[in-house]
């Protein structure tokens, strides 16, 4: 399977991949996180799994299973981590280590290498099982959220846990903490090959373009997102307005609804009601599993936004740049890691310097290709799946062999 | 019988970040931190710089910080001039950058705290070091092998070289054309690309002109 990625992903990380391959076949891989869909992290799991288990590392995936009691703790947990001010007790963190408990009965923790995903099934590190000394096993805790300024105490709880795994990895530097155990740097990745990504015909993307009728008269600006304050959707209507005096052009919110998030249809509404009777704005809600239509609607635009105030990573930003558009993004969270400011495409940090590089792009387009271009490269380069296998694998391999800096394969 | 030629053997470097946890919210903490932290943290934000892609404004993670986010262009661009290549070894690159940072502080004494988030983080690295299964026994092998290999081994070939081999300014390639195949004139044309000012990108470009040039040259029987 991974010879799909020939040509596709950078030799090297190929290389790499089959090298550490070949040194840890036979050895066995367990991911552990709390949903089997929706999200980055099953999304990436999905592909990353029977990619690995076909280069003959025996990988499997296992799902905590907990109530709706755990669930609403844990989102609790997750706001919090990100700086929310939540109420916890002592009781609700004896409720989410008794569901961890609980859950050993029914997952076989028996791995090589255990990665465990986000806090939620961080506790089952109390039930490592230590093998004989001669297959050491490594156990990883893998957090793809900000973390960078936590809410007082909940990271001091977490923290129990997770200086107990022999390295712990984080998506961006600052969200790193002072731990006493390993820390890597593993950005999260898109893969070029799922529906999301992959290239699309002519006739896929007129279709996506007649269904949800699009004009194809004028330039295209397009956000996707969820219809989150964070993602600053009023913001991207007063950047379009901005710029619609100057230049014609047509504005395309998409997005899917935030089911977990009270505030999402109210914030729907008022961005409906914001955007008034404007023929030129198109609000598109569409089911979280849109896949091909959020890859077509890229395709068609002429320039992409994800001008957030507040963001985790932002993969949309490399999805966009896959498809060799120019971006515009805010400068927050891991937008300005996949946009080199004047090489990549812009960050800005205002409504106004948004419509600005919306202008400029518009009025030269050579400028928008070439950047458009370079952004496809500087996503091959850093931001595809193959390279985060490639990431995961060697810090296993460099966690089995601790205190070199150089490892010649 | 023909000399054995001995073939060049490309390699590849690729790295893993790790961090360090420590992180500088102004210069004063900055130049603590360079004094404290490992050299593998320094070799990091320092000579491993080149293998970003190098598309930035200065040549090294500490200037950059101190012109993006401190916004002391005269520091950045001070930082910025040091060479690493030049340095005998990571302590001695450490020494330079508190040199010049304590300059800095000895006419700004009270920097001033960057915005949360914008921190200097403190990463360092472990790197794979693996063949990428390509050999080259003449020029004309090494100029179809150029184009086609990662950025990763330009990287390890032209800039990890200086320190490998410690000699700060010969690279592989150079080092085999002269020494293997026996051709100085072109091996210096490639020592007289410079490092700092160069994506690795373009430094492939610039190595591919010169070795083409001396491939048609050799094509049409014209001597060095």
């Amino acid at each position: 399977m991974i010879r799909k990625y020939s040509g596709i992903a950078p030799k090297g990380d190929l290389l790499l991949i089959q090298k550490l391959c070949e040194k840890l076949k036979g050895n066995s891989f367990l991911h552990i996180n709390s949903t089997r869909e929706g999200g980055g992290v099953a999304e990436i799991l999905q592909r990353m799994v029977p990619l690995l288990n076909g280069l003959g590392i025996d990988t499997r995936w296992e799902v905590l299973e907990g109530d709706a009691k755990f669930f609403d703790i844990t989102k609790k947990t997750h706001n919090a981590l990100q700086g929310n001010p939540e109420r916890f007790t002592d009781e609700m963190w004896e409720y989410y280590y008794e569901v961890n408990k609980k859950n050993i009965k029914r997952l076989n923790l028996d791995a090589d290498a255990v990665l465990i995903h986000d806090p939620q099934p961080a506790a089952l590190i109390d039930f490592r099982k230590r093998p004989p000394k001669s297959r050491k096993n490594v156990w990883l805790w893998r957090c793809h959220i900000d973390v960078g300024h936590p809410a007082t105490g909940v990271w001091d709880h977490l923290e129990k846990f997770i200086v107990r795994y022999d390295a712990a990895i984080f998506s961006v530097a600052k969200f790193a903490k002072s731990l006493p155990i390993d820390e890597f740097i593993v950005t999260p990745s898109i893969d070029p090959l799922s529906d999301k990504n992959r290239d699309l015909t002519k006739r896929e993307i007129n279709a996506v373009s007649d269904k949800f009728n699009i004009p194809r008269d004028k330039p295209i600006i397009l956000q996707v997102s969820r219809f989150d304050r964070f993602k600053d959707p009023i913001g991207v209507i007063n950047a379009y307005k901005i710029v619609k005096k100057y230049n014609d052009c047509r504005l395309i919110l998409a997005g899917s609804p935030a089911t977990d998030d009270p505030e999402g249809e109210a914030i729907l509404n008022e961005v409906k009601e914001y955007a008034g009777n404007d023929p030129d704005i198109l609000i598109l809600l569409l089911p979280a599993d849109s896949h091909l239509v959020i890859n077509a609607l890229q395709r068609l635009s002429d320039v992409i936004l994800q001008k957030s105030i507040k963001e985790g990573f932002g993969l949309t930003v490399s999805e966009a740049m896959w498809k060799e558009k120019p971006v515009i993004g805010g400068a927050v969270g891991g937008i300005p890691l996949q946009i080199v400011h004047g090489v990549t495409g812009f960050v800005v940090y205002s409504v106004e310097g948004a419509a600005f590089r919306i202008r400029q792009f518009l009025n030269d387009p050579d400028m928008a290709r070439r950047m458009g271009q370079r952004g496809k490269d500087y996503v091959r380069n850093n931001f595809l799946l193959t390279r985060q296998i490639r990431d995961y694998l060697s810090l296993w391999y460099c966690t089995k062999h601790r205190g070199k800096n150089v490892i010649e394969l | 019988m023909e000399d054995i030629i001995e073939p060049f053997e490309f390699k590849q470097c690729v790295s893993i970040v790790k961090s360090t946890g420590q992180k500088a919210v102004n210069l004063r903490e900055l130049r603590m931190l360079i004094s404290q932290v490992g050299d593998e943290s320094i070799f990091h934000h320092i000579y491993q710089y080149f293998l970003k892609g190098h598309m930035l404004e200065y040549t090294n993670d500490f200037a950059q910080w101190a012109g993006e986010s401190l916004e002391q262009r005269a520091l950045a661009e001070r930082l910025s001039s040091i060479d690493p290549y030049s340095c005998k070894s990571v302590n001695h690159v450490r020494k330079e950058l508190t040199r010049v940072i304590d300059e800095h502080l000895s006419e700004f004494p009270e920097p001033h705290d960057v915005v949360t988030g914008d921190e200097f983080y403190f990463n360092e690295t472990i790197s794979f070091v693996f063949p990428v299964g390509v050999k080259t026994k003449n020029l004309a092998e090494f100029l179809v092998a150029i184009g086609h290999i990662d950025e990763g081994s330009i990287y390890y070939h032209f800039y990890d070289s200086r320190v490998r081999l410690g000699e700060g300014i010969v690279d592989d390639f150079s080092r085999w054309i002269e020494h293997t195949l026996g051709r100085k004139k072109l091996a210096d044309k490639i020592r007289a690309i410079d490092p700092f000012m160069h994506s690795t990108e373009r430094i492939r470009e610039h190595i591919r002109e010169v070795v083409e040039e001396y491939v048609r040259a050799d094509m049409e029987g014209v001597e060095d």
